[in-house]
């Protein structure tokens, strides 16, 4: 739940909507068509009045009534609205058609974006703002496309239409009417101004009521120890009528300045055609059809006003979530670029920190001078308490950050001139916290890969050892995940994480271990397979379980971002120094 | 129509606002009626040279009263109707908060907060929706629909209005039929939004693990065929909503057509004249609108009903926490478990077994043992998140705590949870939380002898810095610091600290338990821990294991016994001595 109010200038505005209206471009065709079909229905909706003006007029005032020129006119009344009926059908829909083209494209937009941002931004942005960037914004430009873009459109033609028809039959009278144009849009500015004012007022409201809602729901049971529900009631109650308050302003602004206003200027321009006719028909005959046709053509030229007009919040609203879009679009946090020299390749597996220092935020540095080299099928292994910087080279070696300072090597290339492909296919990283995705426990190993048959993914659950409690599952393999694989024990989900990585076969292995509590026989399970994991491959481990790592072919000691002391277990502990105490103290039974 | 009903309470409540605006609603209908026949009746003067410039501005002054008056009844009647199911949502909004505030914690274990907002935004929106538009739908269809049929009856001719009235049964069964696909057609493009919704948000979740494989063009190309589905299942929505318009349209010409064709017959056969005819065709295009609202009518209150049923499902939902108030004592006294079996309701498992023991009111009771050994389900029963039943009771100084107010008996603890929440707000109103009129002084105390106030100090806005998702991210020890600050605080008869010295360090937790040992004399404590330093102070010591007591007595008898409790506290303080130690060599380095 967050609550982005963003009030956009008029400036703004236009500008979103010129961004947004580009979208369409691509699908010229489309818009030509849909256009056609606008400006034939049009026409056609304005034809009608005429033939019947021309019916009043021509045959029933003087009662005569030839049976061809009246079947013509049968005939054409027809045609015109069989015409109006079609093109109206194939302008909504293809004014419908187009905007969904255009949502499809910048959802994609939006979804290729997040894959390019970088750590630092959803470090920063919390996730859920960053789905509803890609869901609920986007279709808040839906509607406004489908419902408000459309309106407008088929508003302006209509507006134009009937005042060209009006000239048509008396052009004294049309430019007398004009002067109803300045005040309505007068009206909607005036509108516009104060609504946009309450509405965004009134949806914020909104937003921290159900923020205050849902994080109640989710704080229920301190609030109930701690007695606080009338005081949290109270206080909800607080914004509950600040937000009826407000909206009881927009109902009140509504009913001032829409529909009643318009109507009342309709009823005001039908004292204006009458009382015109009337007094002209003193000096010159006036026909019957004429003030029919005129008042037909005055309702068509109001009843789009009070259409935009209901729309104009849609509009604003759209307006603003398309703003966010464009933010989130325009957004440079992006991950580090590669250079991608495709002549570069992961031959050996051979990893080398140059001299690197690095810091998050520019201020402090939480690796410092750090230097090592980990040969082709060797284990180096991290080992430091939390924030003494394991974790960010990892991040650094995974690119999931920039460093600036220092070198990062592969087989003698810089990782950030290697290709992307080239590191994805060869380093394989084990997440402390592996992610399950929604799906199978088959398609949880394979993911996207192209062409990982089930047999490579039996093979690797196998060798890591996850085959045994897979078998055990009703539908084995073929198993349904739910949310967050909330339905493994967290040893489990460990073994599906190593599954997943061993089953592309990576030359390099990122081992972040769990920390979590893991229940002793799966434990037993994990050191197995991680022995198995490592041998053969360059591997880089954090280590929080010192007793895993106790092969390693070196161990780092990091502490506040420097490697204070370096070598294999023996060594370390030959040395007595911090790796020797946190080795005591490990094996210290709990 | 049964949700009218339903709502009932409500519209007795607005009896006042909904006749009002209702006949506001009335006197639009006839005003709007006006305007058509001064039209005919100026035609009809023109035509036959009979019209006066006083009679023409006779007309004009009519009109503009009638425009006047529209305005103002018009403006009414929206403050009236929509004003009141505006009251409606808030009124809704308010009982539902109030509702899910009573809930026991097993209500909201077997709903998503996802669905429990969703009634509280959507569901409430389409009750409010039933309540304001809903019934100017109705009103208007009758009211507008009713009056305008009988004027063109009354006024021009009951023929012609039969006869133009033809098509017009056909708008309405084709609009509802269209209606009835869409809303079909609705659901499944809803659904197949909310995968997509899912999707993404899956997606964002393992951004790493995507990044990390590589994959992030073919995570594309899968949102891309939800994003395509998506496409596919609205336009077959938009294929059948285009329909409306042109139906509308259709319909009316026809209507249209033959009126003039039947309408110019009765002209010339004197019938009926020019003017009236005209002020017919006018009244025609006020039809649309009456027959239209009837389909939405139906479509707003479909929707109003399931809403208003899921509310009603939750609002009747009994909080299984019962009501079994016998005393309106306060309770206090001594803490007494007597529990063969429990079971949490919708488990298998028994959670807790042979539990007895009595907590002497002043004294601490420590509770140790693994993860899963039953310490917190104690917590939960002393809490009321869950009730015992038959024989099993928990008891303070002899009365069920089931038999006191359920009120009295919260007021008693200062409970500190596993998962330390605290509230998207200032650390301030996060510790001052049982009493935010509390003054500084004791709430920078109870900061103190839980450890936080340094820390607090150091942040760049101190006690004002807001902590949650929107402000700045906490330790876990903080955050525990903090929990026990906001228990601290109100000075509980009962303090029960649940496993929320975890994350803090040796030293820190001696700190603080030193501190609620001298400034809580005469207090209970219950406290649950990993750590046998946490409770090796306690006067009573109970080791749990598989739901069962396996141990119990002091930290000397339980030593003395040379059982798992000592092993452990052995085994711990070990470890807390080289992590001192460890610590020592890894502050002395850096820098």
């Amino acid at each position: 739940m967050t609550s982005d109010v963003i009030n956009l200038t008029l400036k703004d505005q236009l500008r979103v909507l010129v961004r947004l209206l580009k979208y369409t471009l691509p699908f010229k065709g489309l818009l030509a068509l849909a256009f056609s079909m606008l400006i034939i229905s049009t026409v056609m909706g304005v034809l009608t009045p005429y033939l019947v003006m021309i019916f009043i007029d021509n045959y029933l005032t003087p009662s005569v009534f030839p049976e061809d020129e009246i079947m013509m006119l049968i005939i054409a009344f027809i045609i015109v609205n069989v015409l109006a009926v079609v093109t109206t059908y194939w302008q909504i829909y293809l004014l419908q058609r187009l905007a969904f083209k255009v949502i499809q494209q910048l959802r994609i937009d939006a979804f290729r974006k997040i894959g390019m941002l970088g750590m630092t931004y959803f470090d920063k942005v919390p996730s859920g703002s960053v789905v509803s960037r890609l869901t609920n914004d986007t279709q808040a430009i839906v509607d406004m496309f489908t419902s408000v873009l459309g309106t407008f459109l088929m508003a302006i033609f209509m507006v134009i239409s009937s005042f060209v028809m009006m000239f048509i039959l008396d052009v004294k009278l049309a430019f007398i009417a004009l002067i109803f144009m300045p005040v309505i849009v007068m009206i909607l500015l005036v509108y516009r101004k104060y609504s946009a004012r309450y509405f965004s007022h009134a949806r914020s409201l909104l937003s921290d009521m159900n923020a205050k809602l849902a994080e109640s729901i989710e704080g229920m049971k301190i609030v109930q120890v701690f007695n606080q529900e009338k005081r949290l009631q109270r206080e909800f109650e607080v914004i509950n009528e600040e937000h009826y308050q407000y909206n009881l302003r927009t109902i009140k602004l509504d009913g001032l300045l829409l529909r009643p206003a318009i109507d009342m200027i309709y009823i005001l321009s039908i004292i204006l055609i009458l009382s015109y006719f009337g007094f002209l028909s003193f000096e010159t005959s006036v026909t019957a059809g004429v003030i029919f046709a005129f008042i037909q053509y005055m309702e068509r030229f109001f009843e789009p006003i009070n259409q935009v007009s209901q729309n104009l919040n849609i509009f604003q609203q759209a307006l603003v979530a398309a703003s966010r879009v464009f933010t989130l679009l325009d957004d440079t946090r992006h991950e580090p670029a590669q250079l991608n020299d495709e002549q570069y390749k992961i031959t050996d597996g051979r990893v080398e920190f140059k001299d690197v220092t690095f810091s998050y935020d520019g201020n402090v540095d939480v690796l410092k001078n750090i230097s090592f080299e980990v040969p082709p099928g060797t284990t180096t292994a991290l080992v430091g308490h939390t924030g003494s910087g394991k974790s960010s080279i990892i991040n650094l070696m995974m690119r999931f950050y920039e460093y600036e300072r220092g070198d990062i090597l592969i087989d003698g290339h810089s990782i950030k001139e290697l290709p992307k492909e080239e590191m994805k296919k060869n380093i394989g990283l084990v997440l402390q916290d592996p992610f399950i995705f929604y799906g199978t426990l088959t398609s949880n190993i394979k993911l996207y890969h192209s062409t990982m048959t089930f047999e490579m993914v039996e093979e690797a659950a196998k060798f890591v050892g996850a085959d045994g409690f897979i078998n055990k599952l009703p539908h084995q393999f073929d198993q349904k995940v739910v949310e967050k694989g909330a339905d493994f024990s967290s040893g489990e989900r460990q073994l599906l994480a190593f599954a997943r990585t061993m089953a592309t076969n990576p030359k390099i292995l990122i081992l972040d271990e769990a920390t979590a509590n893991i229940d002793s026989s799966t434990e037993e399970k994990i050191q197995e397979s991680l022995m198995k994991m490592r041998s053969g491959r360059t591997t880089l481990a954090i280590a929080h379980r010192l007793s895993t790592i106790q092969d390693a072919d070196e161990i780092l000691v990091l502490n506040k971002g420097e490697i204070v002391e370096r070598g294999t277990h023996d060594e370390l502990v030959q040395l007595k120094g911090i790796y020797y105490k946190m080795y005591r103290l490990q094996n210290s039974k709990q | 129509m049964r949700v009218f009903k339903n709502l009932g309470w409500f519209f007795k409540l607005e009896k006042k606002s909904y006749i009002t605006g209702l006949v506001m609603l009335i006197l639009v209908a006839l005003m709007e009626l006006v305007p058509p026949q001064v039209i005919g009746r100026v035609i009809d003067r023109i035509t036959t040279d009979t019209l006066t410039s006083n009679s023409l501005v006779l007309f004009g002054v009519l009109l503009l009263f009638v425009a006047i008056l529209t305005y103002i009844f018009r403006f009414f009647w929206r403050v009236m109707i929509f004003g009141a199911s505006n009251r409606l949502g808030r009124t809704l909004r308010k009982q539902l908060f109030e509702k899910y505030s009573s809930m026991s914690p097993a209500f909201f274990g077997k709903r998503r907060t996802g669905d429990l907002m969703a009634h509280a935004t959507n569901d409430i929106n389409a009750v409010q929706m039933t309540a304001g538009a809903g019934i100017l739908t109705i009103a208007d269809s009758v009211i507008t629909g009713g009056a305008v049929l009988v004027t063109m009856a009354l006024t021009v001719s009951p023929k012609l209005t039969l006869i133009a009235m033809i098509p017009f049964p056909f708008m309405v069964i084709l609009t509802s039929w269209y209606g009835s696909i869409l809303s079909r057609l609705f659901r499944v493009a809803q659904a197949a939004f909310s995968s997509l919704n899912d999707k993404t948000q899956e997606s964002i979740a393992g951004i790493k693990v995507t990044k990390t494989f590589g994959y992030e063009d073919e995570d594309l190309k899968d949102f891309t065929n939800l994003s395509d589905d998506v496409v596919k299942k609205n336009l077959k929505v938009a294929k059948i909503d285009a329909l409306f318009d042109p139906t509308i349209t259709a319909i009316i010409a026809i209507s249209y057509f033959l009126s003039i064709f039947f309408g110019a017959r009765m002209v010339v056969a004197d019938e009926i004249s020019l003017g009236q005819l005209v002020t017919f065709t006018t009244y025609l295009g006020m039809m649309v609108w009456p027959l239209l609202a009837l389909g939405w009518f139906f479509n707003l209150i479909e929707r109003g009903k399931a809403s208003y049923d899921r509310i009603d499902e939750i609002m009747n939902t009994k909080s299984d926490i019962g009501n079994t108030v016998t005393t309106d004592s306060v309770p206090s006294g001594d803490i007494t478990f007597d529990i063969s079996e429990f079971v949490f309701p919708g488990e298998d498992e028994v959670s807790l077994r042979d539990i007895h023991f009595t907590l002497r009111e002043g004294e601490t009771l420590g509770i140790v043992g693994r993860t899963g050994s039953g310490k917190s389900s104690i917590i939960r029963l002393l809490l009321r998140e869950f009730d015992t039943s038959g024989s099993n009771t928990v008891s303070i100084n002899g009365t069920d705590i089931k038999q006191y107010d359920i009120k009295k008996l919260r007021r008693l603890f200062g409970y500190v949870p596993q998962d330390n929440f605290l509230f998207s707000s200032t650390i301030r109103n996060n510790i001052a939380f049982t009493n935010p009129e509390i003054n500084t002084a004791s709430v920078h105390r109870a900061a103190d002898l839980s450890y936080i106030h340094h820390d607090i100090e150091n942040f760049p806005e101190g006690y004002e810095t807001v902590v949650g998702e929107r402000g700045v991210s906490l330790s876990g020890g903080q955050k525990q610091r903090i929990s026990i600050a906001r228990a601290l605080i109100s000075d509980p008869e009962i303090l029960i600290l649940d496993d929320s010295l975890s994350a803090v360090d040796a030293e820190t937790e001696t700190a603080i338990l030193r501190n609620i040992e001298q400034n809580r004399a005469g207090k209970t404590n219950i406290i649950t821990a990993h750590r046998m330093s946490a409770v090796r102070n306690a006067d009573l010591i109970l080791v749990m294991e598989n739901g069962r007591i396996v141990e119990r007595g002091t930290h000397d008898s339980l030593t003395g016994a040379r059982g798992w409790y000592y092993d452990t506290f052995k085994a711990q303080s070990l470890r807390r001595n080289l992590t001192k130690e460890l610590d020592e060599t890894l502050e002395g380095g850096g820098e």
